[in-house]
């Protein structure tokens, strides 16, 4: 059986993680890519969360979230949030950053707050928790986003809950954030985005069965397209092996997945 | 504050004496070591108009919301953790009204610690995360200086600063405590450190009350010290269905359960009914469960404690 798109993503997102680095993974899909990249080609990857637990090898259990305790059996360290999000993330020890970013925009701010007005929303979602710094701190923030639908890229956010390159890169560094901070990649079901000098994402590489026209489709805002832009080899059936594995093991977990 | 043994309360009494209608009350735990057992006493005491501060709201202000014991919220997340599924209370909260309106103010996860060490430490402000721009920043309901930009005086351009966060009474879930207020929290802290010690009058939720000598076997695993903490209420089982590290697992069946009763307002007042009013406390709470389904829950691991 082929790859669904929700798989196709997981892979892409794994593949970008290197082996041997330092993590911060945020909560939701990031995590799992995580784990698959740790189980396919990245076994030596050093995840980091919010709380303070530190994650050198695979768990038993897969967390559903990273308070689940079930994150922290056998961990080398436990320590607080001041430790993962200043010590060890704003500090620049993390080499890369991994943020959900359900709905995401031009400059690749992301909103997980409110839909609509603030003091009124048309929907109300969880907020910030340690998103917002996971994107004002991160190295090498790569964000995630499930969904292909346009409604999820909007040309610009109701609410700015993860900033990204704001109204463009020179006033995210005008503001006072450090250089070398901000998105570098988004992976969504249709492939990659990158964003220019100017702090606007455009599409780089696409996921074979993805028409430039059917890409181009979701975005809220006539986004570019790179050319000679990258196709990304569908998934090998040793990956396809090991994200079917953690999907079951996800769905034992509670955790709902997009085709259900 | 005070040295000496401190009162040992149950939870009836710890939240007549402690928490009033319109308390202002920072609860500890983010996503684990969150005190439902509190939660639920201050709705069977029909607590009215309190402003709750919670990094991490979960399940725990999702009920208290849609109980309609809360007209404001301090936080920086509000979800239910498992599936993930919305907070649904919350959500009825601010788009419908209902129960009715609440208030509503954020600081990201970060933002929220630092406050808090500047809290704890009586700093004047302390520098955080870079949020110039983000919504947190530009929206604010009622904390109007919960966010400042100053120049770095020692040069290097502007920096983002939060006030000093001193919550009025703090009510945190810790393992253990003896009868001094000496109180163990083991694994992964979060911001509780900082919280705890940030709050003007603090109350702790032991697990298990032991006795001083077993306090001194891993004084490292102490979060507050006895002369910080105001009386203690020993209550098993008190952080379910989220983690108590070496205890007990997140309850993911009665997470989910809760977030599929709490989708209508019908079905949460049903939840509250049959788990928190007809309970009576929280070991009937606890009886409620079934020993089958605490006996699958708790930790079997050896502690290293």
């Amino acid at each position: 059986m082929s790859a669904t798109r929700f798989e196709q993503m997981l892979v892409t997102g794994a593949r970008c993680i290197t082996n041997g680095e330092v993590l911060f993974v945020g909560f939701h899909w990031p995590m799992l890519m995580a784990r698959i990249a740790r189980r396919l080609h990245a076994p030596n990857i050093v995840v980091v969360y919010e709380n303070g637990i530190v994650e050198d090898r695979l768990t038993p259990t897969f967390p559903t979230s990273p308070c689940d305790l079930v994150a922290a059996e056998g961990a080398p360290v436990c320590a607080g949030s001041l430790d993962a999000l200043y010590m060890w993330l704003g500090s620049g020890r993390v080499q890369m950053t991994l943020l959900e970013a359900p709905i995401i925009d031009r400059y690749g701010n992301v909103n997980t707050t409110a839909v609509g007005p603030y003091a009124r929303p048309k929907v109300r979602l969880p907020g910030s928790g340690g998103g917002t710094e996971l994107s004002s701190l991160g190295r090498n923030l790569t964000l995630v986003n499930a969904s292909s639908s346009k409604r999820s890229y909007p040309e610009r956010v109701d609410y700015i809950t993860s900033p990204g390159y704001l109204g463009g890169a020179q006033e995210r560094s005008r503001l006072g954030y450090k250089p070398g901070t901000g998105p570098s990649t988004l992976v969504n079901p249709l492939g990659l985005c990158k964003f220019d000098e100017q702090g606007e994402m455009y599409l780089a590489a696409l996921h074979a069965d993805i028409s430039p026209e059917e890409a181009k489709a979701s975005f809220g805002w006539p986004i570019k397209i790179k050319d000679g832009y990258e196709v990304l080899a569908a998934p090998t059936a040793d990956e396809l092996k090991v994200i079917r594995e953690e999907l079951a093991h996800a769905r034992e977990r509670y955790y709902l997945l997009p085709e259900e | 504050m005070s040295t000496g043994e401190k009162p040992i309360l149950s939870m009836k009494e710890a939240v007549r004496r402690f928490a009033p209608d319109g308390q202002e009350l920072l609860i500890g735990g983010f996503a684990f070591s969150d005190p439902t057992a509190l939660a639920h006493e201050l709705i069977r005491q029909q607590r009215k108009s309190l402003f709750i501060m919670k990094t991490s709201g979960g399940v725990l202000v999702d009920q208290l919301v849609g109980a309609g014991c809360v007209t404001r919220v301090l936080s920086c997340h509000v979800w239910n953790s498992v599936g993930p599924v919305p907070a649904h209370c919350f959500r009825r909260a601010l788009e419908q009204g209902k129960p009715h309106a609440i208030e509503i103010e954020e600081l990201s996860y970060g933002a929220f610690t630092t406050a808090l060490a500047a809290g704890a430490c009586d700093l004047p402000f302390m520098p955080t995360t870079p949020v110039q721009g983000a919504g947190h920043f530009t929206q604010r309901t009622f904390l109007r200086d919960k966010f400042a930009v100053v120049e770095n005086p020692f040069g290097g351009g502007p920096v983002c600063v939060v006030p000093p966060l001193k919550p009025a009474l703090g009510f945190f879930h810790v393992h253990r405590a003896d009868q001094y207020g000496n109180a163990q929290l083991f694994g992964p802290t979060g911001e509780m450190r900082f919280a705890m010690a940030a709050c003007r009058k603090l109350v702790v939720i032991a697990e298990e009350l032991v006795d001083t000598e077993v306090i001194r076997q891993h004084p490292e695993a102490s979060v507050a010290p006895g002369f910080m903490v105001d009386a203690v209420v020993v209550e098993p089982w008190a952080a379910h269905p989220t983690d108590s590290y070496g205890y007990y697992y997140r309850d993911l069946a009665h997470h989910a359960l809760y977030g599929e009763m709490s989708r209508t307002e019908e079905g949460f007042r049903r939840y509250i009914d049959e788990w928190v009013l007809a309970t009576g406390d929280h070991a009937g709470f606890i009886r409620k469960l079934g020993e089958e389904r605490t006996a699958e829950l708790e930790a079997r691991h050896k502690r290293y404690w």
